[in-house]
């Protein structure tokens, strides 16, 4: 525990300041309960997420490395990010200027050009429930918990780029087809590649039951392509909200804003086309979390969520 | 018998025969199925090397053919067993173009799920790879316009404009580029939902939140929709980040 810091630079997205807002309200009250502190990061820039890497690589460094500048002028050496996409861009990001000496120094001469400060060391990102799980850990939740989700079956959901790939996330790179050991950083501190548990582990410290849902937890959602490629979302939306309804579950719990939504718009086109099983609503885990510490329905949010989690939550008396 | 990844052999290759009699001896049975050879009559070798040399696709050449990715990925498991990321590999470098062109209707599909780069052996960065090989096929005009690539266009079009994104904005703007006719206010030239067209599935479900008169959320979301949230100091980074991404020949204008 506590390898990561108590305080770390906070950089919650263009997703979280709008629609995903309650995922912002809930987390800053998480952390706040477990005596952490975020710091929000001043300015900064949208991530680029999946979409602008398939257009530019140059560009797509530049917009996450002037973050990790305003990060370092803040005087941070670590990044929390709560969604799935942008810890992905960061750490993607930074695994390319870390093996790559020539993208390094390009992108600095490109910082330098547009009155930005350059890197002087590159910032680490972590997703936002690695940094509960190691920081506050269940113990903590256990400790803060005065309104147990007790009889809560909760199904996990864990999207792709929270595990995936290991080596953006993980110890070492790939550089030019050697394992090169270029830090020991995050061995430690990474979820479980293929069975991620961080989730589980708090929200059941929470008092919910986790229900069995693998391989869903980690299957994607559409992600990228909800908007592009409707049908194929389509499908996959459906095997997840199927597995976890059949697995008994009665609320998906989401940490990333963009599954977060793509499950939710697509659960409502599921069900207006009379698609069995698939009426599971979804919640952020600090929403669950938040409502754990005794706070209400509204301090969370909850009514931004469009699936409408409030009647199952009510039925169990927890909101 | 079986023929492994079947949907790599065109149906006109493979033969079929009740009884196969060969150099007159009677092969029936088990080997009464040929596949006929594949004849290559064109290959861009320049195709591959464009690939290695950038920093995102430079670790194509690890690649052994194991097939791993295919695989884990979940297009080719749940949707068309055509997509497949291993055969991609293998026909861009060698640079068999066309057959790459053959595929070209679910090239685009990955969902950047990234179960291959994960699970791939060999660090091959393939979800990287695969964007690469469809990026530089664009480039060099050899493939047409798919709404995976309009749509990140026009997402990366916003975020340098403005600095970030906004929800709302994406979806009217996405659906206005799908053939929708969206309202816009006179002044500002921001999409108004419910005036114009709107799929039937997103009327219903904004519905619901106004249903639920969460007045905070409308209101926030509404605003934003108004006034987009911009990055301060934005425009000289702009102008950076333009200039690099006309260098790369990613801009279209
Ligand atoms: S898993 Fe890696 S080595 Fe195996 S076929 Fe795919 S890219 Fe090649
Ligand atoms: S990232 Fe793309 S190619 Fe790789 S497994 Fe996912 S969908 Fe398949």
């Amino acid at each position: 525990m506590g390898v990561i810091g108590k305080r770390v630079a906070y950089y919650p997205g263009c997703s979280l300041e709008g629609a995903a807002r309650a995922y912002d309200v809930s987390t800053r009250i998480v952390a706040k309960e477990l005596g952490l502190e975020l710091d929000y990061l001043e300015d900064y820039n949208c991530c680029g997420a999946m979409e602008s890497k398939n257009v530019t690589f140059m560009g797509t460094m530049l917009l996450n490395a002037r973050n990790m500048s305003l990060a370092r002028k803040q005087g941070h050496n670590v990044i929390v990010a709560p969604c799935n996409g942008c810890s992905f861009s960061l750490q993607r990001a930074e695994y390319f200027l870390e093996t790559d000496r020539a993208v390094f120094e390009k992108v600095n001469a490109l910082l330098r050009e547009g009155g930005v400060d350059p890197l002087d060391q590159i910032p680490q990102t972590y997703h936002i429930l690695e940094w509960f799980y190691h920081e506050a850990g269940p113990q903590k939740v256990k400790e803060k918990t005065r309104k147990p989700l007790r009889g809560l079956k909760v199904a996990n959901y864990y999207g792709c780029l929270y595990t995936r790939p290991h080596f953006y996330a993980r110890t070492y790179a790939h550089a030019g087809g050697q394992e090169e050991e270029v830090r020991p950083r995050r061995r430690d501190t990474a979820d479980d590649d293929e069975h991620p548990y961080y989730m589980n582990a708090l929200l059941e410290a929470a008092g919910a039951t986790s229900v069995e849902f693998e391989p869903m937890h980690t299957q994607c959602c559409g992600g990228p392509h909800s908007l592009s490629d409707e049908a194929v979302s389509e499908k996959f939306v459906m095997m997840i909200l199927q597995t976890a309804k059949r697995n008994g579950a009665d609320i998906i719990a989401t940490e990333c804003p963009l599954c977060h939504a793509s499950l939710e718009m697509y659960r409502h086109r599921l069900m207006l086309k009379g698609v069995p099983d698939v009426d599971v609503p979804a919640a952020y885990f600090t929403q669950l979390l938040g409502l754990a510490f005794g706070y209400s329905a509204n301090d969370v949010k909850l009514k931004d969520n469009l699936s409408d989690p409030l009647p199952v939550l009510k039925r169990l008396g927890l909101a | 018998m079986a023929i492994h990844e079947r949907s790599l052999v065109e149906p006109e290759r493979i033969l079929r025969k009740e009884r196969l009699v060969v150099d007159g001896v009677d092969v029936s049975g088990d080997w009464n199925l040929i596949i006929l050879p594949r004849v290559i009559n064109d290959y861009d070798l320049d195709f591959a090397k464009e690939i290695i040399n950038s920093p995102d696709g430079k670790t194509i050449n690890q690649c052994y053919q194991c097939s791993y990715c295919t695989a884990s990925c979940p297009v080719h498991n749940y949707w068309d067993e055509r997509y497949n990321p291993r055969h991609f590999i293998y026909l861009a470098r060698l640079g068999l173009i066309d057959e790459l062109q053959k595929r070209a209707d679910v090239m685009w599909r990955c969902v950047s799920c990234h179960k291959c780069t994960h699970r791939c052996p060999k660090g091959v960065l393939v979800e990287e790879v695969l964007k690469v090989i469809l990026r530089t096929m664009a480039k060099k005009g050899l493939i047409d316009e798919y709404p995976s690539k309009k749509f990140d266009k026009f997402f990366t079009e916003s975020v340098l404009e403005y600095g970030r994104i906004e929800d709302g904005e994406l979806l009217f703007g996405w659906i206005e580029k799908q053939g929708y006719k969206v309202f816009k206010d006179p002044i500002l030239k921001k999409p108004i939902p419910f005036l114009g067209e709107t799929p039937e599935w997103l009327k219903q479900l904004t519905i619901k939140p106004i249903k639920s008169m969460n007045i905070g959320f409308l209101v926030l979301n509404a605003k934003h929709m108004l006034f987009h949230p911009r990055t301060k100091n934005w425009s000289r980074f702009k102008q950076v980040l333009r200039k690099v991404m006309q260098e790369e020949g990613a801009l279209s204008h």
